[in-house]
């Protein structure tokens, strides 16, 4: 079967990535390297200032002279006391929540639908796949009032799923996974079926490993969209013991207050799980996500 | 047994002739970050403080927040999930939301009070009711926006001598002294007339109408007047300091902005200052500076300030009870002896009625008081002019432009045609 | 195939065959069409709809297309179009070829090295827009910033800039910060096509001669087609719907000189409480944004033949 053919071929690349082409130290290389340390610098360094930064007295962190580790007295753990007198850990657990739930629900109904558009000839097929991407066209923020009107009408605002379901419905999900179901060689599914295997067994032990880095990217992807659309959630949510850990940083600001501090403890507070859920997922890309490019 | 059985139906009879007794009326309180009044904790004690009075009525708050509190409250009109009850200013509740119809009438609740908000302050009671005379919020607590410097950059520059440290009042002859003798002294950049599109304007509108008294709209608010002959001669006046590095402006800036420059000593003059303001960068202070709060200069040498004035207003949901509960509220918080007082505290301003006197003698708060002296200067609260929000923005732009350089009278006239549509 | 596809050639049992595959098909689209329908298309439509409407706070009369006809007289909305397709035609070639060239810098290397150059590159993405704007106000910053600072001392400049308060380095300045926070994806989408090339290709040009530069072009990069239309699609609609950034740091300005359609939106429909006028703004960036993609489609059918 191909796909087993294929699997071997991928394992071989994983434990053997270097390049045996062409392997020479050139001076492209070497400058190409160079470029890139500047630019992980620049990269690695919002995420420095942010966390020393909430360690930061309030007189520090405005300084004009910039203060580039805190020691002595401009060191503190003012910032994070203040947030934690906040339920700032009801907001973590709410963003959480709310993006665990979107993920889930989403890699379920998109890789279900990624695989009937891309597996099935079905009537209608191109116009709906055709609405569900122009769908992704139309800017959130015109939506958002007819969107809370629905809400409202169905006594939902101000609760999580405000938040939950419009991010489920968003097609970004089924676009990504119609791209990777393409790949499914067509021939093992008619032998499934020749086989006398229901919808649902095909779906369930053949599709859904072929698919599995596809649905772990869409799994990342979706928890990232979720945590940072902060417009949704605002609208959405008004109750302080449900608000995000977004929200949550962003009332913590008074109109003409400096107190910058508090907003990095609370950006790096936010950070924390976004950047795990990565490092864990991370695995998934490596299994090469092909979009249809290795052909059967 | 059969006696007990009966003892328990007659239990469970009860129960919901019980909870038809306990009539509960629950109440939504929507809060901008006024003083202490964004903070939960103080809320929550003003809470329990009304609860111990009125157990019947529960009162839950949400708290806004100045950068996105007004885009919730704008989708929670058109969805129709407003609150019973919003703190904010007339801007918002009187000109905004009232003008549009959402709110309740509420000049029941002046009744009684309306004679010791006008000894306060005629231009409260003015604020607060439009054209009509109908009134849409209720009045809390209220305070001047004013300017601040750095006293000890002025002592060192020798400018000292070009402010009233008493009255706290400076001339505008006064202003560009003391202006060029920071420059001379090295204290460069001096100020910052901050014009990014958000917030704050509040300083820049009191800089410029104060410098030849002109005004910023008509008496009757109808019309903005910017193209006056004192603010035409004001905003020339600012385009030349800029000009000659005298002064800086800049487009990249906002009023938060400017503050965390003062706080760490780049300039030495900020122009978005007001007593809540003090109390929250205390901490970011840097070593030398050293807060001094000064009324903008005039010509004349008395200015004419801006306030805020802060206070309840209802939004009209069409639930009798509620509204009648958030009645209750409301007049507990802002006129009950025991509590009046303690609630204009929380916020960090001053009080709307006379009778309440001088709240901050011999408390923590002491300095709060300091600001105080800027009341008699309040000026006319034109935030009620019709096309308000459009007319912010054109004002920042109308700056902007100023300050790349253009001519000041075309410039104006198109900031007028654009704002008094 | 042909021969039985013929309509005249269907037997029933061809059609009862068909119609469990559409019955099939539809149950497997349900649970996402519901979502979609529900909380997508509903409230587009509804949008739609209040974009012939004169939709105020105090108003909701007819006024079919008065709002279109305005859009198109209005100078605002004009330089708001030309700014973002500015960023789009910067951004998305930009963002491609430089994910395109990292990626190929980073897969090569041990697997520690490829991982964490990834998580670098992605970094922007996860950190959150309040704590992006926090930093670069700081390093754009007139007074005091890092990259004032930089250029004074390398001799580049003798004066301070006002990076974001210049009507001509504004946009520029929000173009730099976007193309941080766009590559994160690229790059490890990239990667992993990149991984995933067939070997023997490769071995079997290089045998044949090629040079570097030649197996790049010739070999890799039609293998990772697909790759670079999906990043082309969803960079160019994130470039055309960037918000956060303007309303974080410009609010438009100075001058209108960041002024972006999304941002004039959000103004409108916020700010000036005129929801009608917002909504036809966001039809037509929406057209717009559908047509983008429709091309970039078509370019890439051709391509793959």
């Amino acid at each position: 079967m191909q796909a087993t053919a294929k699997a071997p071929r991928r394992i071989k690349e994983k434990q053997d990535n270097t390049d045996h082409s062409v392997h020479r130290v050139t001076p492209y290389i070497v400058i190409g390297i160079t470029i890139l340390i500047i630019i992980t610098i620049l990269f690695i360094f919002p995420l420095y200032w942010i966390i020393t930064g909430s360690f930061k007295t309030q007189q520090a962190v405005n300084s004009a002279v910039p203060v580039w580790f805190p020691t002595g007295d401009t060191v503190t753990l003012r910032n994070y006391t203040e947030l934690f007198s906040r339920p700032a850990l009801t907001w973590l657990l709410n963003t959480v929540v709310i993006c665990a739930a979107a993920m889930g629900l989403t890699c379920i109904s998109a890789s279900m639908a990624g695989y009937a558009l891309a597996k099935k000839r079905f009537a209608g097929r191109g116009l709906l796949f055709s609405i569900f991407v122009c769908a992704m066209a139309l800017p959130k923020q015109v939506i958002l009032i007819p969107l809370l009107k629905e809400m409202a009408f169905l006594n939902l605002h101000n609760t999580l799923w405000a938040v939950i379901l419009p991010t489920v419905g968003w097609p970004f999900g089924v676009f990504l996974m119609k791209q990777f179901s393409e790949s499914i060689p067509g021939s093992l599914l008619e032998a499934a079926r020749i086989d006398g295997a229901g919808e649902a067994r095909t779906f369930i032990e053949i599709v859904i490993p072929l698919i599995k880095p596809g649905i772990g990217a869409l799994a990342i992807f979706t928890f990232i969209t979720a945590w940072n659309d902060y417009f949704l959630q605002l609208i959405m949510l008004n109750d302080t013991r449900i608000l995000t850990i977004s929200l949550g940083i962003a009332k913590l600001q008074t109109e003409l207050s400096t107190d910058f501090g508090l907003i990095m403890a609370g950006a790096a507070l936010g950070s924390i799980p976004i950047i795990i859920i990565f490092l864990i997922f991370q695995k998934f890309f490596t299994r090469g996500i092909t979009m249809g490019a290795v052909k059967g | 047994m059969k006696k007990l059985l009966a003892l328990l139906l007659c239990l469970m009879l009860a129960l919901p002739v019980l909870a038809f007794a306990d009539d509960t009326v629950e109440i939504t309180l929507w809060t901008y970050p006024i003083g202490s009044w964004g903070n939960a904790e103080t809320v929550d004690g003003i809470i329990k403080d009304f609860n111990a009075v009125h157990p019947e009525i529960k009162v839950t708050v949400q708290y806004l927040d100045y950068s996105s509190g007004d885009d919730q409250v704008t989708t929670a009109i058109e969805a129709k999930t407003t609150p019973d009850i919003i703190m904010e200013g007339p801007e918002r509740l009187v000109a905004n939301w009232g003008a549009a119809g959402k709110m309740l009438d509420i000049s029941d609740l002046w009744a009684e009070t309306k004679d010791d908000i006008i000894a306060a302050s005629p231009a409260v009671e003015a604020a607060c009711k439009n054209g009509e005379g109908i009134y849409y919020e209720y009045p809390l607590c209220m305070t001047t926006h004013c300017m601040v410097i750095n006293y000890n950059d002025f002592e060192k520059a020798g400018a000292l001598q070009y402010i009233d440290e008493e009255k706290h009042t400076w001339t505008t002859e006064g202003f560009l002294n003391a202006l060029d003798a920071l420059n001379a002294a090295g204290f460069v950049p001096t100020a910052v007339v901050y014009c990014g599109g958000q917030g704050g304007d509040q300083g820049t509108r009191a800089l410029v109408t104060n410098l030849y008294s002109g005004q910023f709209t008509n008496a009757d608010h109808t019309k903005y007047t910017m193209d006056s002959e004192a603010n035409i001669k004001a905003l020339k006046q600012l385009q030349e300091l800029v000009a000659n590095g005298k002064l800086d402006a800049d487009p990249g800036i906002v009023a938060g902005d400017e503050i965390a420059l003062f706080c760490n000593s780049t300039i030495s003059i900020g122009f978005c200052w007001n007593a809540s303001a003090a109390v929250s960068n205390k901490a970011s202070l840097a070593e030398d500076v050293k807060v001094f709060p000064m009324a903008f200069p005039s010509d004349d040498g008395v200015p004419e300030l801006q306030g805020g004035i802060w206070g309840f207003g209802l939004f009209d949901n069409g639930n009798e009870a509620k509204v009648a509960a958030a009645k209750t509220f409301i007049k507990f918080v802002c006129d009950d002896p025991a509590q009046a007082a303690k609630s204009v505290y929380a916020s960090g301003f001053f009080p709307t009625r006379a009778s309440l006197g001088d709240i901050y003698a011999g408390t923590d708060k002491a300095e709060n008081g300091e600001y105080a002296i800027f009341m008699p200067y309040l000026g006319d609260y034109y935030q009620v002019t019709p096309n308000w929000a459009a007319q912010r923005t054109e004002w920042w732009n109308l700056l902007q432009r100023i300050f790349a350089g253009g001519d000041v009278e075309a410039e104006v006239a198109v900031y007028c045609q654009n704002a008094n549509k | 195939m042909t021969v039985l596809s013929s309509r005249r050639m269907i037997s029933p049992a061809m059609k009862r065959a068909r119609r469990r595959e559409n019955i099939s098909a539809y149950i497997f689209m349900a649970p996402s069409l519901l979502f979609f329908l529900g909380f997508v298309i509903f409230p587009m439509g509804m949008c739609l709809v209040t974009s012939f409407f004169n939709y105020t706070m105090t108003d909701f009369s007819f006024i079919g297309l008065k709002n279109y006809v305005e859009m198109f007289q209005d100078a605002i909305f004009g330089k708001a179009l030309v700014n973002t397709i500015v960023i789009v035609v910067v951004s998305v070639p930009v963002t491609c070829l430089f994910s395109l060239w990292v990626a190929s810098l980073i897969y090569k290397m041990r697997n520690f090295s490829t991982s964490f150059f990834r998580c670098v590159f992605y970094l922007p993405v996860v950190t959150g827009s309040v704590a992006v704007t926090v930093v670069w106000k700081w390093i754009f910053n007139n007074y005091y910033g890092v990259l004032n600072y930089l250029c004074r001392s390398l001799g580049l400049i003798s004066r301070n800039i006002n990076w974001l308060g210049n009507a001509q380095y504004a946009l520029a300045c929000i173009i730099t910060i976007l193309l941080t926070t766009s590559v994160g994806q690229p790059i490890v989408l990239y990667v992993s096509a990149l991984s995933n090339v067939d070997h023997s290709l490769i071995e079997a040009a290089s045998v044949d001669g090629a040079t570097n530069t030649q197996v790049f072009w010739k070999i890799k990069w039609p293998q990772i087609m697909p790759t670079t239309l999906y990043i082309l699609v969803i960079t160019t609609i994130n470039s055309f719907q960037c918000f956060a950034l303007i309303q974080l740091l410009t609010s438009g300005g100075p001058n209108n000189s960041t002024q972006t359609i999304m941002y004039y939106i959000y103004y409108n429909a916020f700010k000036l409480s005129r929801y009608g006028y917002g909504s036809a703004m966001g039809i037509i960036l929406a057209v717009i944004i559908a047509l983008f993609s429709a091309l970039q489609f078509k370019l890439a059918k051709t391509d793959n033949g």
